[in-house]
């Protein structure tokens, strides 16, 4: 049990209207979090302070620390950051070019991989690890914009996987999503906490019970509870967290 | 009642569209037909290769390739300024301007495109061609570079208001998803926002380019008229359209000279649908990804 996100004393502030208050949580390294909580909770903004892709919105502000490591995420290089961190949004974005660039696209960026034969690999392994390359082995020169939604998604997470990330995060990834593609998603990322640690913010209640091994409540940006899974859906010790999972509100 | 009203209006927008074709399939006829007599009794090889244009000479010589030349000198050296210039100004406004200088901004090269061309090419005459002629050293500031440079100014808007729509329709997704995998601000606008909006750069950078091409004014007050072959872009030149613009009031109707002005007309309407024609090519082709 390593921690491998510790977030201390975190408030965060948009136009001086606090959406998130003094959190602190740890996160274990190799485990699926997730965060449930109604609309306006935060869990989207502690998302997004993780890998700090709300420093671009001048409007926010924030206190506290984050450790990856032990290392402070805002003393790091932004961009060094998010390599480690990744991100997956709700909405699949594959960038307007052909599968397999979609994937090479920010390992070249970086320098990490020259040779050809090390992009075919990269590729494969991760399109396998997101369980996607059965499915699309065959055209990986067709343009990705032409995959179905699910497919789309499965893509977006072999892209991350390319940089060799240490965390990944999830941005109510099925949201848009069939429950079949919503199914292998899930199973994606079940396969995907052996290598990385992973943080999952989600609408879909019974999508957190489904796979994520710690589940935390928030509620108008408070932490409210977190525990295994299975405590915290079985018998969650507060009131709020009752009422939200079965559904009495949000 | 309904249905009636309907199939009128469709009909109404259906001839609407139509007229635009009508319209252009007329003038290339148009010019077609009063320049066909003069091609074929002069030669049309002899017409495009032809280095002396002395209209009015006994015997009369028509060779327009000085012209030619001179127009391509004048729009490819426009484009050589205006097309860096405009892109990096689209994409300062849409991407790293601060929201008050970017309205400015904007308005005020919107405001640019509509100076008279007559009135660029005599504050050109006043300003641009002194500053060339001391800086060179040269005997005139006439020259084919002091044209380029006006007609830069006047492509300038064009090309940065298309490309500034072109690059804010981007969707920010495309941008979020590469800062979050890392890539730097320049690193996403280079290969990301500049890559997905290229189709409505090149649209735009065509759009810049008609404009140049079919400039009379400026070049005609600015680009000195002289119409030999030039072997540098500070000597003056002589376009396609200054020519026929300047020539057309002295000819004698239906004779040589004033079909040979056409004739130009035609040669030039040939240029610019290739230009159009290629630019469609190349952004037909970037439509499957």
């Amino acid at each position: 049990m390593v921690n491998k996100i510790k977030v201390k004393q975190l408030s965060c502030y948009y136009n001086k209207k606090c959406v998130l208050k003094s959190l602190s949580i740890n996160i274990v390294q190799n485990e699926i979090l997730s965060v449930i909580g109604p609309a306006n909770s935060g869990k989207t903004t502690f998302l997004r302070t993780l890998n700090r892709m709300n420093d671009l919105n001048i409007a926010y502000y924030r206190d506290g620390v984050v450790y990856l490591d032990d290392n402070n995420i805002f003393d790091m290089n932004m961009e060094k950051l998010r390599r480690r961190v990744g991100m997956l949004f709700a909405m699949p974005i594959p960038l307007p070019m052909s599968i397999y660039e979609n994937i090479v696209y920010a390992p070249k960026l970086f320098g990490l991989i020259k040779t050809k034969s090390e992009q075919n690999d990269i590729v494969e392994q991760t399109l396998k690890d997101a369980s996607l390359w059965d499915e699309v082995k065959d055209r990986l020169n067709f343009s990705a914009m032409k995959m179905s939604g699910g497919q789309q998604q499965r893509l977006c997470i072999a892209r991350i996987l390319a940089v060799n990330p240490e965390v990944i995060l999830f941005d109510e990834p099925c949201s848009g999503l069939d429950p079949i593609s919503t199914a292998k998603v899930e199973e994606a990322m079940i396969e995907l906490k052996r290598k990385y640690t992973i943080v999952l913010v989600t609408n879909n209640v019974k999508q957190a019970s489904r796979v994520s091994d710690k589940t935390a409540f928030f509620l108008m940006g408070r932490l409210i509870e977190i525990d295994k899974t299975g405590e915290l859906f079985v018998s969650p010790k507060k009131k709020e967290t009752e009422d939200y999972i079965t559904g009495r509100f949000g | 009642m309904r249905k009636t009203i309907d199939n009128i209006m469709e009909i109404i927008i259906f001839v609407c569209g139509m007229l635009s074709v009508v319209f252009v399939v007329l003038i290339f006829a148009f010019l077609f037909k009063e320049s066909f007599t003069f091609l074929k009794d002069f030669g049309i090889v002899r017409f495009i290769i032809g280095h002396f244009w002395y209209p009015t000479s006994e015997p009369p010589s028509f060779g327009i390739f000085s012209l030619i030349m001179g127009s391509v000198l004048v729009t490819t050296g426009a484009c050589l300024i205006a097309v860096p210039i405009g892109v990096m100004t689209a994409l300062f406004i849409s991407e790293i301007a601060p929201k008050g200088v970017k309205d400015v901004l904007k308005s005020l090269v919107e405001l640019m495109a509509a100076i008279p061309s007559v009135v660029i090419g005599f504050v050109g005459m006043v300003t641009i061609v002194p500053i060339v002629k001391n800086i060179f050293n040269l005997p005139t500031g006439l020259t084919a570079f002091s044209g380029a440079m006006m007609l830069a100014f006047m492509a300038i808007p064009t090309i940065v208001t298309i490309s500034e729509d072109a690059i804010s329709s981007v969707p920010w997704q495309y941008k979020e998803g590469a800062l979050a995998l890392g890539a730097t601000k320049w690193q996403t606008i280079r290969r990301i926002v500049l890559k997905a909006a290229m189709p409505g750069i090149i649209a735009a950078i065509m759009l810049g380019i008609g404009r140049v091409i079919g400039e009379t004014m400026a070049v005609m007050m600015i680009t000195g008229n002289a119409a030999h072959i030039p072997h540098s872009i500070f000597e003056p030149v002589r376009t396609m359209t200054a020519t026929i613009a300047a020539e057309m009031g002295e000819t004698v109707r239906e004779g040589m000279h004033y079909k040979s002005l056409f004739a130009i007309g035609f040669v030039l309407f040939v240029i610019t649908f290739m230009v159009n024609f290629l630019a469609d090519l190349f952004l037909g082709k970037n439509k499957n990804l």
